[in-house]
């Protein structure tokens, strides 16, 4: 946070990662945190494309499940155990992930005003399309009429957040009945494309609404969006999947000093980044 | 020296962190900051590092117990002397090492050597012994294989020797003696095996016990005063629990509840179910009193239709249609209330088949949304746990509930003669909002007659 070349601590670095398979999301969660803790990067949201995936968190159990592991494998569906906080829960395509990779210092590191505070960036995200969308005390995620179209998951290391929501967008629901949500029985999902049918916002509209009211949610002047090769330099070793990274930005980004991100990103304005247009594709101000 | 692991401020709005992984085993060596244990609280999983480098000596909180923030969870031993002494303690063979009766640095004599003459590491006393004990006796608790809390707290109130807990097969992780383990072992341990291993205990705050047998209520009250650990535990509702409290609370808020009583005479039915449960058994249908109970209530439902509705706005929405809903209780799990759809098309039998199906179904969590929705009105039987009388709560936003309870053979009055009859107390809780005393009574009335007189159905019904 003190270096002269790390990026503001006001500025919410987006990036949509295109199709990411969970494995690598969390390599380059756990890569970015350690940067974020060790102060060499700022704070981001990233938004994955996962392929259909479980993921059982650190209350969650077998008893959650309810489709057999074997089925479970024949439908080429990964089951991941990880430190983040609630049960079991589904990913997959027309879902919108976001990992919030944050210090909580500028929480007073209060882990429940963090957690609120993403609630509330899901439900003006909602807001802005339409849907009033509700907390529920004691059942953290966001709520449109008794049902469910949000769910929050946060892991906490060095006091950097990772993880993050998982907002469903169009996602097929029947996928959810492979397991029990969040633990909960009878409980209902619901998505944007359900609620709204034609008029649904897209992913990608999605994604800009969220990263915008996230960004102010949680108190940062502005998103800065950054091309999808970006976040890969902080991983020290790029996973196989990413080889065609390695040779186009991965060398770029390590040439490159990563201040230019920062001082393009506080100019404002849909600047592009010189060094290359996936750098920085638009800055946004709030 | 040792470290205390505390759960730390998390902000000020957390008040309790629940452990959820241990990420480091007893006698592990841990470097300061590193990652040492993992504590949630609402949805968010925090890794708390290492305060110090040393080894984990000693856990005192397992995973998925819920503590207040500052609550002591695990020992650190530091100093490069403590981790050969802690080493041995994960050993399998480390709990055999304290014989008994011999003096509590003694016991470690066997460690080696460069650690024998360190003993701090081991024996200060970290472990949360109420004052008054001899925080030297009562490590060998804690260093023994990993024990939790209530192990330790059943060790010392049944004299459990560390080397008894050394042969006991523990079922639990990396072979842990659980609670249920040891709750076993002392169903069938000899009481020559429990005079050897009292010598171990601390003497200091327990008064001895007499040579002779007590009476087993004489003696808890000092075993409690020795128990180690907090008093008080913080057990967070499921969400089922959350569910149910939520339910009561706007029920209870929203209806006015009055409860009417009446009694029944079961006989009829009585006699009917034991003639007719052979009969039923060959087609795997086991009857229950809940059959009886629902056809009764479908008929006087639909003479009292009111009884049967629900409030919407400023108005009463008469439902004729007819989905009893019977409460399961299913111990920790949580009440739940699925319910019949349509039980005034359905027979007897169909009805008994379905009961048998939803209270398994109910119990296993393999339930349907649907089977919980939609429900017009709703039975509970607090009689299969043995109770004569209460009054129950409505299952909001249905507007009565019939509670039945314990079939009790009771001597009554009949034509001048006492006679032994089967008798059952029923409740009928309404919401008067929508319906007065007068329905209430005459709809308790009627179900009690049709149970009374089971043959008014056939020529009602």
């Amino acid at each position: 946070m003190s270096g002269s070349d790390t990026p503001s601590p006001d500025v919410l670095t987006a990036c949509g990662l295109g199709h990411t398979p969970y494995r690598d999301g969390l390599r380059l969660q756990e890569a970015l945190v350690a940067a974020r803790a060790a102060g060499e990067t700022g704070d981001w949201l990233l938004f994955p494309d996962h392929p259909p995936v479980l993921t059982v968190g650190r209350s969650g159990s077998e008893a959650s499940l309810r489709a057999e592991p074997r089925r479970l494998e024949q439908m080429g569906i990964e089951l991941f155990q990880v430190a983040r906080g609630g049960d079991v829960t589904w990913h997959g395509p027309g879902q919108l992930v976001g990992y919030t990779i944050c210090e909580l210092g500028r929480w007073g590191h209060d882990l429940h005003r963090f957690l609120r505070a993403i609630e509330e960036a899901l439900v003006s995200t909602l807001e802005h399309f339409g849907i009033h969308g509700e907390t529920v005390p004691g059942r953290t995620g966001v709520w449109v009429e008794g049902e469910k179209i949000a769910s929050i998951g946060i892991a906490v290391r060095r006091w950097v957040s990772y993880h993050g929501f998982a907002l469903n967008v169009a996602p097929d629901l029947g996928s959810f009945d492979l397991i029990h949500p969040c633990g909960l029985r009878g409980i209902r999902m619901t998505s944007l494309a359900v609620r709204l049918g034609s008029s649904a916002p897209s992913l990608a509209e999605a994604r800009r609404t969220a990263a915008e009211e996230t960004a102010r949610r949680l108190g940062y002047v502005g998103v800065a969006w950054v091309g999808e090769a970006e976040p890969w330099r902080w991983v020290p070793e790029l996973p196989g999947g990413r080889e065609a990274l390695r040779e186009s930005s991965w060398d770029r980004g390590r040439s490159n000093d990563s201040a230019d991100t920062v001082q393009i990103a506080l100019a404002g304005g849909g600047v592009m980044n010189p060094a290359g247009r996936d750098r920085v594709a638009e800055v946004k101000e709030l | 020296m040792s470290v205390s692991i505390v759960v730390p401020q998390l902000g000020e709005s957390v008040a309790e962190g629940t452990v959820s992984k241990w990420l480091k085993a007893v006698g592990d060596r841990v470097r300061k900051e590193e990652p040492l244990v993992e504590i949630q609280t609402d949805k968010i999983n925090v890794e708390i590092p290492s305060p110090a480098e040393g080894t984990l000596q000693q856990i005192l909180v397992p995973e998925g117990t819920t503590v207040l923030v500052g609550t002591e969870i695990g020992v650190l031993a530091n100093g490069g002397e403590a981790t050969a002494t802690a080493r041995p303690a994960a050993a399998p063979g480390a709990a055999t090492a304290a014989p008994a009766g011999a003096p509590a640095g003694g016991a470690r004599a066997p460690a080696p050597p460069p650690a024998a003459s360190e003993r701090p590491a081991l024996a200060a006393p970290a472990v949360p012994v109420p004052a008054g004990s001899g925080g030297d006796g009562e490590t060998w608790l804690g260093e023994s294989r990993n024990l939790s809390p209530a192990v330790r707290r059943l060790m010392r109130e049944h004299q459990v020797g560390p080397e008894e807990i050394g042969r006991i097969r523990g079922s639990g992780v990396a072979g842990r003696v659980t609670r249920d383990d040891l709750m076993d072992y002392l169903k069938t341990r000899s009481a020559p095996a429990r005079a050897g291993a009292a010598p171990p205990i601390p003497a200091a705050p327990a008064p001895p016990r007499e040579a002779g047998p007590r009476p087993g209520f004489l003696t808890p009250s000092t075993g409690q005063a020795v128990a180690a650990g907090p008093r008080e535990e913080v057990v967070p509702f499921t969400k089922v629990r959350k569910l149910i409290a939520e339910n009561m609370v706007k029920s209870k808020h929203t209806a006015p509840h009055v409860t009417t009583f009446d009694e029944v005479d079961m006989t009829a039915v009585v006699e009917l179910r034991k003639e007719w449960t052979p009969r039923l058994e060959p087609q795997g249908v086991k009857l229950t009193y809940m059959p009886f109970f629902i056809k009764a209530s479908v008929f006087a439902l639909r003479e009292f239709p009111w009884v049967n509705g629900t409030v919407r706005g400023d108005s009463i929405v008469l439902r004729r249609y007819y989905n009893i809903g019977m409460a399961v209780g299913r111990d920790e799990k949580g009440l739940i209330v699925p319910n019949i759809k349509d039980c005034d098309r359905k027979n007897l039998v169909q009805i008994a088949a379905e009961v048998n199906d939803l209270a398994a179904r109910a119990r296993a969590d393999r339930l349907r949304m649907e089977e919980i929705e939609g429900g017009t009105f709703s039975i509970t039987n607090a009689g299969v746990f043995g109770a004569t009388n209460s009054a129950p709560i409505i299952n909001f936003p249905e507007v009565a509930i019939l509670g039945v309870h314990k079939i009790v053979e009771r001597p009554v009055i009949r034509g001048g003669q006492i006679v032994p009859r089967h008798m059952m107390n029923v409740a009928l809780s309404f919401d008067h909002r929508v319906i007065d005393g007068e329905l209430a009574v005459k709809f308790l009335r009627r179900v009690s007659e049709l149970l009374e007189r089971p043959e008014l159905l056939w020529f009602y019904a």
